[in-house]
């Protein structure tokens, strides 16, 4: 596998990331981007900022991150600092109708909107450009200081990034074009928007995010500002040998164990650029505690 | 007359990452070994699984595993599947036509249900065909596994005219409907933001597409009766993400299908450790090596209890058979390993695995 060509020199340390105004958050499924989203997200407030965080697909992890059950279709406050809001598909189509038709916000649009929704499903960029509307639309308005979005996973997350440039170049009339343009600008603009990375020192993740990197390198519509590991582990402490003496048992299975998985993430670690290194949390912690020890690893690898 | 499937079926389903592929590798490995001729249809296995199946590339024809009697491995390729599928069941004019169209490669890429009913597709030809006893299905892990139960009623719906009835304002229209498109107030609106080119591409598409419609109708019905008579097993870990989803599966799965013989955790620790009258220092002393084992004991124990409530109160909320499979020291990528796993598991109901005696 081929890390090399795609890779920043230096990796990808989140030094510069503080300043910028919309942060996209992605990895694979299940390596823990709703809960690092949710540690940006308190990170940012802990400094005095204004947060709106953003659930984009499922959001039902990010709400669990902040402690709450569901997020609402509007901004609600879930944290000091902090407001939070999931995207409907259906309020975020009306929503991008009205910006582009200049309509006020009580006029009828009802069935204009339910041929779009049809067509939003299946033609190429339609949807996605919809749901970046509101993080791009949120930064334009500037409301909060930052917009941290949870975005989607890996696996589709470069036809929302695309989308802006998809539209742009296959509707041809123009104030849809212009906007798209506009937007396009935005994510690609480094002293407004990152994208940050998550994955895990494991085959599959790493995979995925050597695949994005090149995507990335190619057509390079955001700047990666992280590429952050989770679940990395420490190494055990002691000598193997004195692990060997042990007499069976569970002491001895903990220690075999941890120590063949703390040898398995190394490879994979080797081959990933510096970044933030997130520690493998043990026992039982509710996903909001999850998100606030993150915030403290976060800060003590920038 | 409907076809008849002449094997049985196995779904594996869950969210993505939690291993499923390996269990349904394993799965495979087992059944085969017990001398029944299995299929195992994978999605996106790892690079390393993949080379122990044999499945190097993309491929919907099965091929033998080496070092496995009596096992085939196949790669679910989404794009040969859909070319297959207009092919059946449209003239070849308008098949070629759809292969050209953005939109419809759009669809055959991306879509989930276009992905899910790719597979379900896969799995009606291998159960038709005869030449396996069991067909395991590792499940595309859209929408925790749901998305692959309801992808043949969406892309029913899809080809089914409904989107062009709303375009058209017509009942079922003929290519002449068209030019009434901009003559329609609601789609001024669409043509001001759109623009009629790419609306009147959209629809011409919509039409094409209606043409499959009778055939892949009848087939959508195929492949959920196919679905409703298989044995599942839903796959997860203790994360509260997997676990999420696994219980959107559960919660509903009943309109759709039958309920799954086991939840399988995978990834879990030995419930020995959570044992609550273990001494942790009875066989360790106070020096730097002792401290070191107790904490790290102690720490693995503390997930081994979080994993174990997780797993009881999952299994007991939903009344579901509860099969465990042991957290691997290394990842399992070799047929020996794989076979190994499903010796340490347990809980794994036989009738999953083994066909019933005649």
């Amino acid at each position: 596998m081929q890390f090399g060509q795609s890779t920043r020199p230096g990796g990808y340390a989140p030094a510069t990331m503080d300043d910028r105004r919309l942060i996209f958050v992605s990895g694979k499924g299940g390596v823990g981007k709703s809960a690092v989203t949710a540690a940006l997200a308190l990170r940012a407030a802990r400094r005095g900022e204004r947060v709106l965080a953003i659930g984009m697909v499922d959001s039902l992890g990010l709400a669990a991150h902040f402690g709450v059950d569901a997020l609402e279709y509007e901004p609600h406050q879930v944290h000091t600092g902090v407001d939070a809001v999931a995207i409907d598909r259906t309020k975020a189509l009306d929503e991008y109708l009205r910006l582009q038709l200049h309509l006020p916000k009580a006029a009828p649009i009802g069935q204009a909107s339910k041929v779009f929704q049809v067509f939003v499903d299946i033609a190429p960029g339609v949807r996605e450009i919809i749901s970046m509307g509101k993080p791009i639309f949120e930064t334009w308005q500037g409301t909060y200081d930052k917009v941290i979005v949870d975005a989607p996973p890996l696996g589709q997350l470069f036809s929302y990034l695309r989308a802006p440039a998809t539209i742009a170049q296959t509707v041809p009339t123009g104030a849809v074009q212009d906007q798209a343009l506009r937007m396009r600008d935005t994510l690609g603009d480094p002293t407004t928007s990152a994208l940050v990375l998550v994955t895990l020192a494991e085959e599959l993740p790493v995979m995925e995010t050597a695949e994005a990197l090149d995507d990335l390198a190619k057509e390079p519509v955001i700047d990666l500002a992280a590429l952050a590991v989770n679940r990395v582990l420490s190494p055990l402490g002691i000598a193997p040998s004195v692990v060997d003496d042990l007499a069976p048992g569970p002491q001895r299975e903990a220690a075999n164990l941890h120590e063949n998985l703390f040898a398995d993430q190394q490879p994979w670690l080797a081959m990933l650029p510096a970044g933030p290194r997130l520690p493998y949390l043990f026992g039982f912690l509710t996903p909001g505690e999850v998100a606030a020890r993150l915030v403290d690893h976060w800060e003590a690898a920038s | 007359m409907s076809p008849r499937p002449r094997s049985r079926s196995l779904l594996v389903t869950g969210a993505g990452g939690v291993g499923k592929t390996t269990i349904s590798a394993a799965l495979g490995i087992a059944a085969a070994g017990a001398g029944v001729r299995t299929l195992v249809l994978t999605v996106d296995p790892a690079r390393r699984l993949a080379d122990a199946l044999g499945v190097e590339h993309l491929g919907n024809d099965p091929t033998p595993v080496q070092g496995a009697p009596r096992l085939w491995a196949a790669m679910l390729d989404v794009t040969a599947s859909w070319e297959a599928i207009i092919h059946r069941h449209t003239d070849p004019e308008v098949a070629e036509r759809l292969e050209d169209n953005a939109f419809f490669r759009a669809i055959a890429d991306r879509f989930p249900a276009a992905q899910a009913y790719a597979a379900g597709e896969q799995l009606a030809e291998y159960l038709e065909a005869g030449a396996w006893e069991l067909v395991i299905v590792d499940t595309p892990p859209a929408g925790g596994g749901i998305d692959f139960y309801q992808a043949p009623g969406q892309m029913r719906e899809l080809v089914g005219g409904r989107i062009l009835r709303v375009l058209t304002g017509a009942g079922l229209p003929g290519r002449r409907a068209l030019y009434r498109i901009t003559a329609r107030p609601v789609l001024r609106v669409a043509d001001n933001v759109l623009g009629g080119a790419l609306l009147q591409e959209f629809t011409e598409f919509l039409m094409d597409l209606r043409t499959l419609y009778d055939g892949l109708a009848r087939r959508a019905t195929n492949i959920e009766e196919y679905l409703r008579a298989s044995t599942s097993l839903v796959v997860t870990t203790a994360n509260p993400t997997p676990l999420r989803e696994a219980r959107r599966f559960f919660e509903e799965l009943e309109a759709i299908a039958s309920v799954p013989a086991a939840v399988v955790f995978n990834r879990a620790l030995p419930n020995d450790w959570t044992r609550k009258d273990l001494d942790l220092g009875r066989d360790l002393g106070a020096d730097r090596a002792s401290t070191v084992l107790r904490d790290n004991f102690r720490r693995w124990a503390a997930e081994a209890r979080r994993q174990r409530e997780a797993r009881e109160e999952f299994a007991a909320h939903f009344k579901v058979p509860l099969a465990t499979v042991p957290w691997a020291e290394h990842p399992p990528t070799t047929l020996d390993a794989l076979a190994g796993l499903m010796d340490v598991s347990s809980g794994l109901p036989d009738h999953a695995l083994v066909i019933p005696p005649k």
